[in-house]
């Protein structure tokens, strides 16, 4: 039997380690090894009559390289988890490696620290909203966590009631917690989403393309009709035209952007702009 | 056992293949919209569904949360039409169980549940059509959902059955070959660390050809590793070219 064993062990023609770099924008599936460009762990400048020389001279000796979604750490080398693009960030200053991830499609959201979200208010137990938000647990939302709420100032929220806010703890260990106000105690956009409107799902990828600063998605929409818009990070969009029709409309055409090429894209919207 | 020849003097299976050929598997992720993760494989005649719910929150009792990692809770159904004789009971009989069963232990071993406390994984298979190697269709399926899910996993798990007959290890066993009475094995195998998820073999095997054996279905798992490897490189090329990449 431990024969066996190695005998499968030795001829698996599995993923050799590969350089992160070399494998920059392709497709990387779980249980391949990624390894770093840099993997000294901080010598300190003095260490460089001991070492060759690098060729890239600009280097410092100690990087802090970050793991972001999609990877994980196994000894010194990255391990990948999910299925799907590699990306890497370059730092903008300082002593940082930038950051690698994998861009991957899901449709469940994992509550992140620090993302907007738009939940729904499932429960009111005391002094906390229990608001679901789309991941394995509701988030407490606390009544003073709104912008001029105090004890005697409750904030007028219902069950059922949309909420967009942000996480301020959000890990696997704890119950995820949500707040309506930024730092400075300023609501910024965030509390209860107003009247009507339309809420729906799409997956995360897409909520992450839309928010990029690039979009032209959202540029055509906002031609097309006026409408007031919210994205929350856990895949949930509220869109609010003019008429329900209207409404309707935009809400179908950012849900069936996931399947539709650009080209496709743009003869929907010149043949709605027509009309 | 007369009539039926298992491996001629040739070296041919009663479907034609050779000893360590694997049938012709064709699969597809995302099939189902609504679940979180989903797909659909054909191995030969067998051809199995996977639907993955989560990570999401405990149903039903809290009491069975973990505290350090997610509850993978599989259940295993075949259709009543997936037989040659039309099964009474699609779930909820002993062989369901039993099955649902190794697929926790195997995803077990491949999820991340640490990543997950307190929340549960739901991986739902049902077997459309059974034409042997019935629980290696219902692993393949489920990995690939799994991944349609973008749930973190270790490594892929591939899976496949194997037997012996005069002397040789046959992998990816058809219906005709297990009803025949050998001695058949299947192995879950995670292939990049050639870690073994799980090995189930209920029937009597000199252990002088155990070796021979798994060898030939640990190889013909890599092989499906290969095939089920094209199949998300593809998906996710055809996801990002539509996300405009």
């Amino acid at each position: 039997m431990a024969e066996a064993a190695a005998v499968v062990a030795e001829s698996l023609a599995g993923y050799r380690a590969r350089a992160a770099r070399a494998v920059l924008e392709q497709v990387v599936l779980p249980g391949e090894e990624l390894l770093l460009p840099e993997q000294e762990d901080g010598e300190g400048p003095g260490g460089a009559g001991e070492r060759p020389l690098r060729l890239n001279a600009g280097a410092r000796s100690r990087r802090r390289v970050v793991c972001g979604p999609g990877l994980r750490r196994c000894g010194d080398r990255l391990l990948v988890t999910k299925c799907g693009r590699l990306r890497h960030k370059e730092p903008g200053s300082g002593n940082d490696g930038g950051v690698y991830w994998v861009d991957s499609q899901q449709k469940r959201y994992v509550p992140v620290k620090g993302d907007h979200v738009i939940g729904i208010v499932t429960a009111k137990s005391g002094d906390i909203f229990k608001v679901d938000v789309g991941g394995s647990e509701p988030a407490s939302l606390s009544y003073l966590a709104f912008e001029g709420a105090t004890k005697r100032n409750r904030p007028n929220v219902q069950v059922g009631d949309l909420i967009y806010g942000q996480f301020v703890v959000a890990n696997k260990d704890m119950e995820p917690e949500m707040v309506c106000i930024d730092s400075c105690g300023r609501a910024n956009g965030m509390g209860v989403i107003g009247q009507d409107g339309l809420l729906f799902k799409v997956t995360l990828g897409l909520i992450r393309r839309l928010l990029a600063s690039d979009c032209e998605i959202l540029q055509e929409v906002g031609k097309l009709y006026p409408l007031e818009i919210v994205f929350g990070m856990n895949g949930r969009i509220w869109v609010k035209a003019k008429t329900i029709q209207q409404t309707l409309i935009l809400a179908n055409i950012l849900e069936a952007c996931e399947h539709m090429t650009a080209d496709q894209r743009k003869q929907i919207f010149s043949r709605l702009a027509e009309s | 056992m007369a009539g039926l020849e298992l491996l001629s003097d040739q070296g041919y299976r009663v479907d034609g293949r050779r000893a360590g050929e694997l049938r012709k598997i064709q699969a597809r992720m995302g099939v189902f919209a609504q679940a979180d993760g989903s797909a659909y494989i054909e191995q030969g005649n067998t051809k199995a569904l996977a639907v993955v719910y989560g990570p999401h929150e405990i149903r039903g009792s809290r009491a069975r949360a973990l505290p350090d990692r997610a509850l993978v809770n599989c259940q295993y159904s075949s259709a009543t039409f997936s037989t040659g004789e039309r099964k009474r009971r699609p779930h909820g009989d002993r062989k369901s169980c039993e099955m649902g069963l190794q697929l926790r232990q195997t995803f077990e071993a491949a999820v991340l549940t640490q990543l997950h406390p307190r929340s549960q994984i739901d991986i739902y298979v049902q077997v459309l059509q059974a034409d042997g190697g019935t629980y290696a269709a219902c692993v393949n399926a489920a990995t690939l959902a799994v991944l349609d899910a973008g749930i973190p996993m270790r490594d892929f798990v591939c899976a496949c059955s194997a037997g012996f007959v005069d002397g040789t290890a046959l992998a990816d066993l058809s219906h005709v070959e297990e009803a025949a009475g050998g001695p058949q094995l299947a192995l879950a195998l995670l292939p990049s660390s050639g870690q073994i998820a799980l090995l189930e073999m209920d029937a009597r095997l000199h252990e002088d050809h155990l070796e021979q054996v798994l060898e030939a279905a640990a190889q013909a798992a890599r092989d499906v590793h290969t095939l089920l490897d094209r199949v998300v490189r593809q998906h996710v090329q055809e996801a990002s070219v539509l996300l405009g990449d």
